[in-house]
């Protein structure tokens, strides 16, 4: 998922980059639309952090496709005349917000990322649990894809009906799994000394 | 319905945050009161599983699929507070590592979909769970539920944007709303079958995982419902309103940015028409409540399809 | 001198009644390395949860069953029975919970309350000892299930464990990882106790052999003694191997 290899923007203190990042959205959101050269300033900056961090163009793209609900849902709303914002500027926030939040979250790994939110004084069982959930969520991606193909091997309707019976199943054991696994892990960390 | 940056103004940022950070705080510390320590990892597998559930396809037409949110599906699984966490967890990660929706407004997206969503859920999920005894009983209340989260999600949703003023009122609730008054049926099915399965396999995995009296669930459910309606109550008032003068004295009255709130307010008299109803706001209620009750006679039609009662089998009370 | 492990009449029962372990004893002696063997569903797994603690869940106050290296598995003994029993589970995933396999290592003494420096020392020690120093900044998923087992065994090993419980560490392996693993146990001091179905890996590494089934103790005593008897081998679900079968002499 991360393909990025070592860059400056990597490099940076994780703090630095949390709060940079926090700044750079903060700023662009708070720049008012009468002053388009703010913009080209934040957008410039922000693009050079892009290349920096050698963020795919094509995944970046991609993010920026899943914005358009929001975009079309704007133009749409300038386009029936009512109070709003106009499209392009919002076009333009979100696009340079978005932008900053891809090199922030290709630079940033989760334990610098951890590690700023317990310097944030975040509780510890939220830091536990945004730990184990990153650990595991490849695993159970993993056993979703594992068991909807061999659905799909032992399928031979073409209904939606029975797929969606089928995903919903797969979705059930998933959770199943996931929290006998659960207690497994439990068991795990005890073994290694942890004390609730 | 991640909401990306820029389409919040400062304060809505400000307070969305201010009010999820309020909510799940209180839930981490209910949940680290009520969970017993062996439960612990549940709570983030469960966000992994929910992640991974996401992601799984149901076709619709054409190319698309639905997917599942599942904020009241967990609710029904885990319990209000744990389901907070696991949702406030999850949109975290996907914020953070996936620049799925925006960092300033991470605040509105856990308000919600980790509060108003997965508490909304809950307790239309509980309410038809008591209503009616059995698998049915909870298949239906499940549907309902789901449809029910997304819905309320959305008209938050839709509330944070007009409060901004990134999108009309007029325009963003029967949009938001509207839209997700659809989405809300695949959700609403997905989270019934989801929960059905779930129940046939292991059905001691349903039901809350705290180990606290009924009493202490339904104390922290409270707050944090009184929360989620709170700061839908803030966003969506000011719009919702049939009387604009009022609001503007009221807001006058208490020193609000008159200016903002007023052409909002206007707005929707203005420019929403319904051919035949003489007032929009009763249009908008109108529209509201025939939507509400089709969502609910699909969820009791779905519980009759997909459970079928055997004779001799008892129904079992969770 | 005490055993590493002492079982005496083990019995345990599932939550639903049914009857996991039944009158189960031995010994294991320090530094010796037992082949528990059986059948699936026999009870290995259950047995070996027995050892650090983890079953029963509500450990019992007095004497119990399960003495490691002398003292009863006790709610004021376990965190210690813990540090010197290490247990490798089944499923690598299980295991690795950390995000990377450095900060995995490290929790074992990190619990233990040493310092950043110790710690650090001991993660480097232990993953140059499974040979995994190069991999110390990944992601678990990012490993083989080979490295992944390995680096199990490395975050067992920075606690400096005297026992070695495995629960089928070479299941999901290659060859070459099969291989690996076997010399890295081999090179291991620690007293080892390994429930496993690779019948060859019991010739190879564990002198003596205890075989469970439907929880009971149906055999012990020298490894090649009971895998030669093929009806007994037969009776109990497994079979003789292959190594065994064509004698000529290692």
């Amino acid at each position: 998922m991360k393909a990025v290899g070592a860059s400056r923007t990597s490099g940076l203190s994780p703090a630095v980059k949390v709060v940079g990042a926090i700044a750079l959205v903060l700023t662009a959101t708070l720049t008012p639309a009468s002053h388009p050269l703010w913009f080209a300033t934040e957008a410039a900056l922000v693009a050079v952090a892009l290349v920096e961090a050698r963020v795919p163009l094509r995944q970046f793209l991609r993010r920026l496709a899943m914005l358009s609900p929001f975009v079309a849902g704007a133009a749409l709303a300038a386009a029936l005349g009512s109070h709003g914002t106009d499209w392009r500027v919002l076009a333009a926030r979100s696009t340079v917000c978005l932008a900053t939040v891809i090199v922030l979250s290709q630079t940033t790994s989760i334990s610098e990322l951890l590690g700023v939110l317990r310097a944030a004084r975040v509780p510890n069982l939220l830091l536990t649990t945004l730990a184990l959930m990153h650990r595991y969520l490849f695993v159970l991606a993993d056993e979703s894809a594992r068991m909807g193909r061999a659905r799909t091997a032992r399928t031979f309707t073409r209904s939606r009906r029975h797929a969606w019976v089928t995903a919903a199943s797969v979705v059930g054991q998933l959770f199943v799994r996931a929290s006998e696994r659960a207690e497994r892990v439990y068991d795990a960390m005890c073994a290694r000394g942890w004390k609730s | 319905m991640h909401i990306p940056d820029g389409f919040l103004d400062a304060k809505t940022a400000l307070a969305t945050t201010a009010l999820s950070t309020a909510g799940v705080a209180y839930a981490l510390r209910q949940v680290r009161i009520e969970l017993a320590p062996r439960r612990v990892p549940l709570l983030g597998l469960s966000a992994a599983f929910l992640f991974a559930a996401q992601m799984v396809n149901f076709p619709v037409a054409g190319g698309t699929s639905g997917h599942l949110v599942g904020a009241a599906l967990v609710a029904a699984l885990l319990g209000p507070s744990a389901a907070v966490v696991v949702l406030a967890t999850v949109l975290i990660v996907q914020c953070f590592l996936f620049a799925d929706g925006g960092i300033l407004s991470l605040g509105a997206n856990v308000f919600n979909m980790g509060l108003v969503a997965t508490l909304s859920g809950f307790a239309v999920y509980r309410i038809g769970q008591r209503l009616v005894p059995g698998v049915r009983g909870r298949v239906a209340a499940m549907a309902f539920a789901g449809w029910c989260s997304a819905v309320l999600a959305s008209v938050s949703c839709a509330g944070q944007l007009a409060w901004s003023g990134t999108v009309a009122w007029s325009v963003a609730l029967p949009a938001m709303a509207g839209v997700h008054m659809l989405i809300g049926v695949g959700e609403g099915l997905i989270s019934a079958l989801v929960l059905l399965a779930v129940s046939r396999t292991r059905p001691d995995l349903m039901g809350p995982v705290t180990q606290v009296q009924a009493s202490g669930r339904a104390r922290s459910f409270v707050v944090l419902g009184l929360l989620a309606s709170l700061g839908v109550a803030l966003f969506v008032a000011p719009f919702a309103c049939p009387w604009p003068d009022g609001l503007e004295a009221v807001a006058g009255k208490l020193g609000f940015g008159a200016r903002a709130l007023a052409p909002s307010a206007a707005a929707p008299l203005q420019n929403y028409r319904v051919p035949g109803l003489a007032s929009p706001g009763f249009a908008t209620a109108a529209a509201g409540a025939i939507g509400t009750l089709v969502a609910f006679c699909l969820a009791v039609a779905l519980s009759r399809l997909v459970v079928r009662e055997d004779s001799s089998r008892k129904s079992s009370h969770v | 001198m005490n055993a590493s492990i002492d079982i005496r009449s083990l019995n345990f029962r599932y939550p639903d009644g049914t009857l996991a372990l039944c009158d189960v004893s031995f010994c294991v002696a320090e530094g010796e390395c037992v082949g528990l063997l059986g059948p699936n569903g026999s009870g290995k797994s259950t047995l070996l949860r027995h050892l650090n603690g983890i079953l029963p869940e509500r450990l019992p106050t007095d004497n119990g069953a399960v003495l490691i290296e002398g003292s009863a598995v006790t709610p004021q003994t376990v965190s210690a029975v813990r540090r010197r029993a290490g247990l490798l589970f089944q499923d690598p995933d299980d295991q690795l919970f950390c995000s990377t396999v450095s900060e995995d290592v490290a929790f074992g003494p990190g619990q233990l309350g040493l310092s950043a420096d110790d710690v650090e020392k001991r993660v480097r020690e232990a993953l140059a000892q499974v040979g995994l120093s190069d991999l110390s900044g990944r992601p678990p998923h990012h490993l083989s299930t080979g490295e992944k087992r390995r680096a199990c065994l490395a975050g067992v090993l920075a606690c400096s464990p005297g026992i070695l419980v495995l629960d089928e560490p070479t299941s999901g392996l290659d060859p070459r990882g099969r291989r690996e693993l076997m010399a890295l146990l081999t090179a291991i001091p620690a007293t080892k106790l390994i429930a496993t179905h690779d019948l060859e890996l019991v010739v190879e590494l564990c002198p003596r052999s205890v075989i469970l089934d439907r929880g009971r103790v149906v055999a012990d005593g020298s490894t090649r003694t009971l895998l030669n008897d093929e009806p007994l081998m037969l009776a109990h679900g497994l079979e003789r191997p292959h190594v065994l079968q064509h004698s000529h002499p290692h």
